[in-house]
Formats: structure tokens, sequence, C-alpha cells
């Protein structure tokens, strides 16, 4: 049995959460609820729990607050629930912590509640959760960092600002770094394609995206881009004109 | 017909009176004595002649005509015969001595003259032919024209003379008979009669040679075109004078070995000198086509004409029609007497304007008068006509006017050299001048062009600089405007989905609890919510009645979502026409929502408290209320636990919304903000204070 405390100012959420996992997720207990973070707090060191069950906003604070007041004594794994905080869901997503989001589905709550189980059973040592505080608490996007698991499905914490590009490789994506490192991920291109959206990366064709503060300038002609590190790539002719819009915004 | 019976009648008219006037017997023969005291005899008595009409009688036909005496064939001084002199004369001479009489016969200088002599009984034969046009010797021709008469000793001989004088102008005729002593004497009397004439011509000639060379000299210096007439003028003159003393008797010449030329340079030559290249050289010596053009058109035209009628004379001398030319001239020469004299009188009036008229004109009019005057004194001697052929005969009067004129027109060459020089001196003076000035001006014109183009780029500058801000004004009011209008969407679109998120979970948690009623009476009350959140969304502006109704949904909506910890009121003016009061769309929903949020985080308060009140404050202005008991906006700010960068934009938005609202619609929509925990320590919540300005 895994056992999940649930953290949610409303009590309708708890319900439906604790209604869920009793009647799709058998093998986890729910051996607390609490209606704010202080209330969490208490409860997730009461109770020791694998599992916790946050809501992101609470009159008293969020669910990052927890996190940071037991940044320490960390030992459970953090699904967080919320209705509506684009804002967030990103920084979540980079550092692959699980995410449900309202009104909740049985398949994304039993997808989540399996992976987290999962590392919970595997007991490895994550750093997710101090890249999301991290995350949370720098300004600029450039400075967040970005879990990636390579094809041994290895952690890797990768700062976004040394990423140069990363391209389609059979599906999967493969990172290019700064310092000319070569990160191939476990994940497919399109999970990534998704993931970097908004974060001023740039499709330059098919299967190559790059980050826009690494292009140095356009070929002449239009057809390559050339980047910091002196790699030339391919730029598809339509792009052209928007990829230069978008440089000069970024310049 | 009748022009050949008027023919005939003529010619019977002139025989009838050849006959009466030469009907006279034939001459006597002529008996001389030898002499060695100088004798001349006048043998007008002892001639018979004969005019020959036709041209053709050859020696041979003569001698078989009859002669007669005809004195009035004869003259002492030069005459005009109207016609080409065309004669014979025939003398019979018996020498009744016994020793050769030697005699000489002179009968004046004629053009052509053929002298033959016969002895009784046999052929003439020619013993001498000589004449002015015929002799081409120096000055020893001179001494053919005594024609040798040798008759010997009991004899008697008969000579004819054949005189030929085309030029209807004749020298003086008569037949003399001199013996060697006599013929001497006459000889010396000739030469000396003839030499002051030639010696006036050569002090002349000497004169227009040296005022020629002065001409070329300067012509050369200083290349301009009067000079080149004037010479052309004066080398005319030369010629023409030289020629003249071709017939002076036993005076040197030039040109004997061409006599015709005296006849071609005659009349010609006239017209050259006088009248062809004066007006050219008046023409470019007074400078008529810039000071007188009218005056210049007619030059130029009459002296085309005159340069035609010489063509015409030199063809007619060609054809050896030696009146004609004479003819013409006299028509030149009266035909321009008055129209010379009117342009005398032009240019004279002119003369203040011009200095150089003043010489012209006194120069022609010396040549003028002296024309005049020779031609006067011609005309007694040689009658009207006769005279017209020797106006310029080199009389003293004459040569004078000439000399005259051409000093005249030398001193006006030169005056007008200084003229010319004082003329360029200035221009060079005022071209310096210019040149100075025009350098100024370039200088002045450069610094104001440099000034120009500074000023202008200045202004370009400026313009474009006014233009790229007047397009940034324009672009940043367009993006603003656009930018409000987005934002106004987003902020009327942001019934929160936080809201809509848990609202939605609710529903599905009474489904899962089964309890459908509620759940029914759950998604109804969201679906109305929603439809009208999305029905505001594209309208500007909503009825207060729909404000109402819509918040009244969300809060029940809310106060579900909440177990009931909270309670709300709304409480409208009943004199508020609801239905027809319009306020922006979703003007209140952010205010109350946010009043939600707060009214329920406040520890002190276990139920939340909301009143929204509508009151028509004054008749053109609504006031609406929203108040909550909750912690107050001061400390929900300093509360918030989220880093600045996270927090939501709805708060900051709501702040600005009134002046967006108020950029958009043009009202003046005010929105106060007071927390009631700044008032009293004991007071908590939040007032927002809305005033809606009615149109």
């Amino acid at each position: 049995m895994v056992k999940a405390v649930i953290i949610d100012d409303e009590r309708n959420s708890r319900d439906i959460i604790a209604l869920m996992l009793e009647k799709y997720c058998p093998f986890v207990e729910i051996a607390a609820m609490a209606t704010d973070c202080n209330d969490g707090i208490a409860r997730i060191r009461e109770h020791q729990p694998q599992l916790v069950f946050l809501d992101l906003e609470m009159p008293d604070g969020t669910g990052f607050d927890i996190l940071t007041a037991l940044q320490e004594e960390m030992n459970f794994e953090a699904i967080f629930v919320t209705a509506f905080e684009k804002k967030f869901l990103q920084i979540i997503r980079l550092s692959e912590v699980e995410l449900i989001l309202k009104p909740v589905d049985k398949e994304s709550l039993l997808q989540a509640v399996t992976t987290v189980v999962g590392r919970v059973e595997e007991k490895k040592v994550t750093q997710r959760y101090q890249v999301l505080m991290e995350n949370f608490n720098s300004l600029q996007s450039n400075q967040w960092r970005v879990i990636i698991s390579d094809t041994d499905f290895r952690e890797r914490v990768v700062l976004l600002g040394d990423i140069e590009y990363f391209e389609s490789a059979d599906d999967k994506a493969v990172f290019h770094l700064r310092d000319g490192g070569i990160l191939p991920a476990a994940g497919t291109f399109r999970y990534y394609l998704e993931l970097f959206s908004g974060l001023r990366f740039y499709q330059l064709n098919n299967s190559q995206i790059v980050r826009l503060s690494a292009v140095v300038r356009v070929s002449g002609d239009g057809t390559r881009v050339i980047l910091q590190s002196g790699s030339m790539l391919e730029l598809s002719e339509r792009r052209k004109k928007d990829l230069l819009t978008r440089l000069h915004h970024e310049h | 017909m009748k022009r050949i019976l008027l023919l005939m009648f003529l010619c019977c008219c002139t025989a009838a009176i050849t006959f009466a006037t030469n009907g006279s017997a034939l001459p006597d023969t002529l008996t001389i004595e030898p002499s060695t005291a100088p004798v001349a005899i006048d043998l007008r008595a002892y001639t018979g002649t004969l005019e020959d009409a036709t041209g053709n009688l050859s020696i041979d036909a003569v001698t078989q005509l009859p002669f007669y005496t005809n004195n009035q064939l004869f003259h002492a001084a030069p005459r005009n015969n109207s016609k080409p002199n065309n004669c014979w004369i025939k003398l019979n001479i018996k020498n009744p001595g016994n020793t050769n009489a030697s005699w000489l016969l002179f009968t004046g200088w004629h053009d052509f003259m053929y002298w033959y002599e016969q002895a009784p009984g046999k052929v003439p034969n020619l013993l001498m032919q000589t004449g002015l046009m015929l002799d081409r010797g120096g000055v020893e021709r001179w001494n053919n024209y005594g024609l040798i008469t040798d008759i010997p000793p009991h004899d008697t001989r008969t000579f004819y003379l054949h005189i030929i004088n085309k030029s209807f102008n004749e020298n003086p005729f008569e037949p003399t008979l001199y013996n060697s002593a006599a013929f001497v004497k006459f000889q010396s009397a000739q030469v000396e009669g003839y030499r002051r004439e030639s010696v006036v011509i050569l002090v002349l000639l000497g004169m227009l040679l040296v005022i020629l060379g002065i001409s070329l000299i300067n012509y050369i210096q200083l290349p301009d075109r009067s000079y080149l007439y004037f010479a052309i003028y004066v080398l005319g003159l030369i010629l023409f004078f030289a020629l003249r003393l071709e017939s002076k008797p036993y005076q040197l010449s030039f040109f004997h070995r061409w006599p015709m030329l005296k006849y071609y340079w005659d009349i010609p030559g006239l017209l050259f000198c006088f009248y062809l290249m004066y007006l050219l050289f008046g023409n470019a010596f007074l400078n008529l086509k810039e000071r007188y053009p009218f005056m210049e058109r007619i030059f130029t035209w009459v002296a085309a004409v005159v340069g035609g009628l010489i063509i015409i004379c030199i063809y007619l001398i060609a054809m050896e029609q030696y009146h004609l030319p004479t003819i013409i001239y006299g028509y030149v020469y009266f035909g321009t007497l008055v129209p010379l004299l009117a342009i005398f009188i032009a240019l004279a009036r002119r003369s203040q304007h011009h200095p150089l008229v003043k010489f012209f004109l006194f120069g022609s009019v010396c040549l003028y008068l002296a024309c005049l005057g020779s031609f006067l004194i011609h005309v007694r001697p040689l009658g009207l006509v006769g005279a017209l052929g020797e106006l310029s005969a080199p009389t003293i009067l004459l040569i004078g006017g000439i000399l005259l004129q051409a000093f005249f027109v030398l001193a006006g060459l030169s005056y007008r050299n200084k003229l010319v020089h004082l003329e360029r001196t200035r221009t060079q003076e005022m071209l310096i001048k210019q040149l100075n000035k025009n350098k100024e001006l370039q200088r002045k014109l450069n610094e104001q062009l440099e000034e120009l183009v500074k000023e202008q780029t200045t202004e370009i500058l400026r313009k474009k600089q006014e233009l790229e801000e007047q397009r940034k004004i324009q672009l940043e009011t367009e993006y603003v405007k656009k930018l409000t209008e987005i934002e106004l969407k987003a902020i009327r679109a942001q019934i929160n989905p936080h809201f809509i998120f848990n609202c939605l979970n609710s529903i599905q948690l009474f489904v899962m609890q089964r309890d459908f009623e509620f759940a029914q009476k759950y998604l109804s009350d969201f679906s109305y919510l929603i439809r009208k959140t999305l029905d505001f969304s594209r309208r500007n502006f909503i009825s207060l009645a729909d404000e109402i109704t819509y918040l009244n949904t969300y809060l029940g909506l809310e106060k579900m979502r909440f177990e009931n910890r909270m309670e709300y009121e709304v409480v409208v003016d009943p004199e508020i026409a609801t239905a027809e009061l319009e306020i922006p769309a979703m003007l209140l929903q952010p205010y109350v929502e946010n009043a939600v949020k707060h009214g329920m985080t406040n520890p002190k308060q276990a139920l939340g408290k909301l009143s929204i009140r509508f009151t028509q404050i004054e008749p053109d202005m609504l006031e609406c209320i929203v108040e909550d008991n909750g912690i107050g906006i001061t400390r929900a700010r300093a509360l918030r636990s989220l880093p600045k960068h996270h927090q939501s934009s709805g708060m900051e938005i709501s702040q600005n919304r009134a002046d967006l609202l108020n950029k958009m619609y043009n009202t003046e929509i005010q929105i106060e903000i007071i927390d009631k925990a700044l008032e009293a320590e004991c007071n908590a919540g939040t007032v927002i204070r809305i005033l809606i300005p009615q149109l």
C-alpha cells in the first residue's frame, strides 16, 4: 500500500480525489486530508506519506510553500492537482513532477499515480523537486532547468540556456548543448517540442528546434542559420521571415 | 514689215543728210615745198574723208570709193561722238622739189591707226600701224604717232589712214603735217603738256601706295575688316590711276603691255572703288550692323547691285560695247546723287552718338564734292554725257578730294583703333571687375548653398525624426488600442478558469456521489454563467439587470463551492431602472471575484460576508460598492506567498481596468479601493467603490 495525503482548501476537490483514488487506485491508502498549508505540513510530518496530492493555491500559501518547508525531510513524491495555473504548469512539467488537472479524469490520475508509485518503489535519488523550487524562484526562463531522462533513464539536469538546439532522431529528441555535448533523450521529439513551447525556442524545420538566443545570424541566402557554436542548421524556406521577426524581438 | 520700211526710210534720210553735209568737192592735192624752217600744215582742207559705217571695208575697196571733204570729223578738243568712229582719210601730196620730201603726219592719239601709201598706178601698201590699243611698246611707242610721209622728188603719193576709235569719247582729231623740225617742237610741247598731269598722278599713286601700306600693316596688326576694305579700295584707286597714265603721251607707264586694261578698269573700277568698296568699308567702319541696322541693309543691298553692275560692265567691255558702261555709270551717278546726300544727312544726324561718322562723312563729302567739281569741269569740253566717262579724270580737284578723303578715313581708322583700344581696356577692366564680382558672388552663393544644404539637411533630419516619431506614436496608439482591446477581452474572458474547473470538479464530485439533483442545479447554473460570460465578452455594454443576475448566479456558485462559509447580498436602489441602465460588460466581475477570494481568507471571520450595492447618487452617476469582510487588500497583498513574478496579473489588471475602459469607451469611470483595516484596527475588509457616469 502506498500512503497518501491530500491537501486542498476545497472540500469538493479533496472529496473527488479521495473518491477516485478509492475507486481506481485501491493500492493507495489515504492517510489524511488537509485544508491549508500549515495543516498539510503537519499531516505530512505526522503520517510520513509516500505520496502527497498538492493543491497549488490555498488561502495561506501554495503547494510550493509546502515543498519548500519540507525540503530537508523530503521522502515523498508529490502530485500537483490544479484547476488552471498555466504559469506553473510549464515549471512543473520541466522538472518532470506529476500534475493532474481538474476536473480529474481517471486516465491522468492513473498515469500520474502509476508513475509516482514506480518512482517510490525505485527509491532513486532525484533532483526534480530541487529543480522545481529553483525554477519557481528564478525570474528568467533561460535560467530555468529542465530534467531530461537520457536513453538510460538517468536524470540529467540541463540549464535551458545551455541547450543550443535539439533534433529528432528516430522520433527521439537529441539535445546539442552549448559546450558541444550531445544528450540523447528518452522522450520523443514531439514531447519536448510541446514542453518547450513558449520558451523562446524555434522550430527551424521538421526535425530541428533551436534556442532563439543561440542564433547568431541567418545566412545571406536565408537557407541556413548560424549558431553561437558555429553550427549551421538548415532553415526551411517558409519560416525565414517568421524567424527574422522573432529574432528581431529577441534581441 | 513696218520696221523694215522704217529702217529703209531712216537709211535714206541719213544718206540724204550725209550728202547734204559732205557734199563738197574732192579735196585738192597738197603741194609741199621742202623747207628747213619748222613748218606745220593744217591738212583739213586737203583731206578727203570716208566713214566706214559697216567697218568691213578693205584698203582695196577704199581706193575705189570717193572721198569728200568733211571738216566736221575733226576737232581740236576731246569730243564725244556718241558712236564709235571708224573712218578713212585720204591725202594726195605732191613733191615738186628736187629732193626727197620727208614729212610727218600727226592726226591725234587714236586707238587703231593703219597708214597706207599708194604710188600712182600701184597697189597701196601698209607703211605703218599703231594706236593706243594696238601698240604695246614702252615710252618709245609714242613716236609712232608721227606717220612717216616720204615723197620722192617730182612725184605724187596718195596716203590712206584708217582710224578706229571704239570708245565714244575721242581724243582731239586734226590732221597736221609737220616737217622734222616742226615735229620735234610739237613732240616737246606734248611731253611738257602731259608731264604735269603725269606727275600729279604719280604723286597721287605714291601717296595712295603709302596709304595702302599703312592700311595693310594695320590690318595685319589688328585684323579689323574696315582696314582690309579700305586697303582694297585704295588698291582699286591705285590701279585706276596707274591705268590713267597709259593715255598720257610720252609719259612712263606701267601697264602698256595690256592696253585693254584701261578700259576694263575704267567704269568698273569707278563702280568698284566709289560704290562697292566704299559701301562695304562704310558698313564695317561704322559698325552699322549694330548701330544702324537699317542703313546697313541699304548699304549691303546697294553694294550687291553695284557688284552685279560691275560684272555687266566688264562683260560689255569684253563685247567692245564701250559706251554702254558709260551710260550705266551715268545712271548710277545721277541716280545716287540725291540718295547719297540723304545718306550723308542721315549719318550726320547720328554723328553726335557716333564720332566715327564724322570722319566718314567728312571724307565722303570731300570726295563727293571733288567728283562733282571734276564732273563740272569736264562738262564744258565733253558735254554732259561725255563728261561722265571722265568723272575721275585726275584733275587736281579730284586728286585733292581723294587724298583728303583718304586722310579722313585714315584718321577715322586711327580713331577707331583708339576707340577699340579704349573699349578693350574698359572691357578688360569691366571683365576684371565682373570676374571679381563673380568670384564674390560665387563665394556668397556657395555660402548660401552650404547654409541651405545645412538647413535642408537639418530640416530633413528633423522631418524624418518627426515622421518617425509620428509613426511611432501612431503605432503606439494603435498598439495600445489593440492591446487595450485584447487586454479587456482577456479580462472579460477571465472569468477565472480556476473557477470554471473547480466548478466542473464539483459537478464531477456530485455526479460521483450520485447527488444528481444537486449536480443538475450546479450544472445549469454553471451553464448559465458560461453562456452569459461568452455573451458578455462579445458585448461592450450590458444592462444592469443582466449584470445583477449574472453576479447572483456567480455568487451562488461560489457559495456552493465554499460550503456556505460565505454570505452575500446584492442591494439595488429601487429608483434605478435596472433594465435600461447600461454598464460596461464584466465591469464588476473581477472585483466580486477578488472579494470572494479575499473574503474567504480571513481567519478571524468564520463567515465571509459580501455585499454589492447599487445606488443612484446623482442623476447621472451610478455608484456601485463591493464590500467584503476579508483581511483587506493591503494584507492580502502582503500575505501573498507567491513570488512577485508568479503573481496572477488579475489584480493588477483590475487596478487598470478603469483606465482601460475609459480609454476604450471614452467614459469616466472612477474606481476607489478602500482598505477598511486602515481606517480602524477593529474593521476588516475591502471596499471597492465604482462610480459609473450615466450617459
